[in-house]
């Protein structure tokens, strides 16, 4: 009854020796034994492999995992004109580290992202794939801004310019468009700049379906604002961010929701059961039919043998809602 | 009076031979014994180093360590051991994973202690992963809350020190890298560093490193501690002028040396940096060490920092007239 989907990165190695040739692949390129068309082949296998673990579970709509992605914020940075890459800093409160884009000038598209990661996924996938964007606001919040010094001037910018890429992933066929906008769990009063810059991506969007993702954290004081913005679905972390439940049981969403229930931070494995029985406690406040069951954030900060299992268990909640209900 | 002594963060690479023995000792190819062997060998070579080129307080090198929250924790019960997780670029490492209550099996690092502190007369620290990134860098399939896994920490870590304490350590050091990850839970953090470090005689320091400090500033006098121990050049120094508005009041280890850095720092660089640290902070409580572990540098890499280093200190010294003292 409720569907099933993932918020976007997955894991890119494991401890069997066939899921370590990426690692062995940048190690390789590193020291010059193979250059980076060698380097790409074998990011597409295991973009392949990744594809396969999701729709061998069962997920129903899936991400390329983001395997080609050095991190959330230099990947699509590093394609927009006037923007370095610089050192590394800590993201959020993982222990994981992004290369900080530091904006020079005027930011601006000036050629396609995602469009032929997108492409090859979907040609790899049986169930639909999901092009997965970082928000203007997060990147303009965790950007190291030497031009415009205001938050809003360069998320617009940004906006714009990710407004362009949507516009790009849609004529090449993309139909689901994701965007992170993490930081609004950290600053809930940047929402007024959030919903503007997703205003100039929607209408860039054509008949795509837009979703709006937080994580890290809750958005209470502006979960029914969130129900009000330009998106088509709203995607939520109800592990770390659990607060948000008491919104969400309270107000209800007449919004397709994206429930975070699985937790993606932890190795500790949810009863399928126990959550199901979360979610029916929805059933009079949501439209189960219109609502996706999902990981409260990318699984790539598990090892991958357990984000395989979160994906099984994510599966199975989702199809005992559907026998309860 | 004992001024700008000299010493390190903690690790040191490891040598080829080892790095070598390790892969091997992980495929089944090498025994236990054997790779310990040749970590003792590696441990002595940095004593030696150390030794040679005088510093003050010398470390063991950490080279019977993999990751720092690892090892401290397959010597905990109530923990496994994960696969492998993305730390960033093509860097992985294995995370604890917390599956039942937290004991500990006996001392963990005061063998290696023991065997540092009888090859040099100098005295070497005592070293800890601290409670809050022990809990932080661990997934947590047990306690279910931050604070209970943390403070379980802890209470067995305070144990460690006791043992550390016993067997000689004139200078434990806490480590709590992952001091700045979330700054709600700093109360939380100086709870959980007062349980290890309570009662104890001997110095205690808090080595942190790569976080915003300016945010974190505040809570430097309230760690229970006699000495932070902070990477200062590779934040360019920014946190000096905040120091002489509001001042220190516990000794300080000022990182000189960045090691992230290919690069090695001159002996004039290094002498200019020590020089605006002294404006600052007096010489009796000022230490010399690099911003961090040097274990990501090369075997070559780190003991040109560290030759610089106490070159540049020796000289300042010198310039200001100041003497090494008993320490």
């Amino acid at each position: 009854m409720v569907g099933t989907t993932v918020v976007g990165s997955y894991p890119r190695i494991g401890e069997r020796p066939e899921e370590q040739s990426l690692r062995r692949a940048i190690a390789r390129l590193d020291k010059g034994e193979i250059d980076a068309a060698q380097l790409r082949t074998v990011e597409r296998e295991v973009v392949k492999a990744v594809l396969r673990e999701q729709n061998e579970a069962g997920i129903d709509a899936v991400t390329d995992g983001q395997i080609s992605w050095y991190d959330s914020q230099s990947h699509i940075a590093r394609k927009l004109t006037s923007i370095e890459i610089g050192g590394l800093v800590r993201y959020f409160d993982t222990n994981t580290y992004y290369r900080q884009p530091i904006v020079r000038g005027a930011v601006a598209w000036k050629e396609p992202i995602l469009g032929d990661e997108w492409k090859f996924a979907q040609a790899n996938s049986k169930a639909p794939v999901k092009a997965i964007l970082t928000g203007p606001l997060t990147l303009a919040s965790l950007a190291d801004d030497k031009h415009y010094r205001s938050k809003k001037a360069l998320a617009l910018d940004l906006a714009t310019a990710l407004g362009e890429e949507v516009s790009s992933l849609v004529r090449g066929g993309a139909a689901q468009i994701q965007l992170d906008e993490p930081i609004l769990t950290r600053h809930p009063e940047d929402l007024a700049i959030a919903i503007e810059g997703l205003e100039r991506i929607r209408s860039r969007k054509g008949s795509a379906r837009l979703a709006f993702f937080t994580y890290f954290g809750d958005v209470t004081p502006i979960y029914e604002d969130l129900l009000e913005s330009p998106a088509d679905t709203i995607g939520l972390d109800l592990v770390q961010g659990a607060a948000t439940w008491d919104a969400i049981a309270k107000y209800g969403s007449e919004k397709p929701l994206v429930l975070g229930l699985i937790d993606a931070r932890n190795t500790k494995k949810e009863v399928p059961g126990e959550v199901a029985k979360k979610v029916l406690e929805l059933r009079d406040l949501v439209d189960l039919k219109t609502t996706d069951l999902s990981p409260s954030n990318g699984l790539e900060f598990l090892p991958r043998e357990r984000a395989r299992e979160k994906l099984g268990i994510l599966s199975a909640a989702a199809r005992q809602v559907g026998v309860a209900a | 009076m004992s001024a700008l002594l000299t010493t390190s963060v903690g690790s040191f690479p490891k040598p080829e031979y080892l790095l070598r023995a390790r892969t091997k000792a992980s495929k089944g190819e090498l025994s236990e014994e054997g790779l310990r062997a040749l970590e003792e060998k590696s441990t002595a070579e940095w004593i030696q180093f150390q030794e040679q080129i005088g510093i003050d307080i010398p470390v063991d090198g950490e080279q019977y360590r993999g990751d720092m929250a690892t090892y401290f924790a397959e010597n905990i019960d109530g923990t496994e051991i994960s696969g492998l997780v993305r730390s960033y670029g093509n860097r992985y490492y294995k995370k604890p994973i917390i599956v039942d209550e937290l004991r500990r099996k006996g001392p963990i690092s005061v063998d290696w202690f023991r065997f540092a502190q009888a090859r040099t007369r100098k005295p070497v620290k005592g070293m800890i992963t601290g409670p809050y990134t022990m809990m932080d860098w661990s997934f947590d399939e047990f306690y279910g809350s931050r604070e209970t896994a943390c403070l379980a920490f802890a209470k067995l870590l305070h144990q460690e020190a006791r043992d550390l304490e016993s067997a000689g350590a004139k200078i434990v050091q806490v480590d709590e890298p992952a001091l700045s990850t979330r700054f709600d839970e700093l109360p939380l953090l100086v709870k959980a560093v007062g349980v290890v470090t309570k009662g104890l005689r001997a110095k205690t320091i808090l080595h942190t490193c790569y976080g915003n400090y300016n945010e974190i500033f505040a809570y430097f006098n309230k760690l229970p501690v006699d000495q932070i121990d902070l990477e200062m050049s590779n934040s360019g120094l920014d946190l000096l002028e905040r120091f002489r508005r509001e001042p220190l009041r516990k000794e300080i280890a000022f990182g000189v040396v960045d090691v992230h850095s290919h690069v090695i720092e001159p002996e004039s660089l290094i002498r200019e940096r020590i020089e605006k640290a002294l404006t600052i902070f007096d010489p009796d409580k000022l230490y010399i060490d690099p911003d961090c572990g040097l274990k990501t540098r090369s075997v070559e890499e780190a003991q040109a920092k560290l030759r610089n280093m106490v070159a540049a200190t020796r000289a300042v010294r010198e310039s200001h007239h100041l003497t090494v003292g008993k320490g």
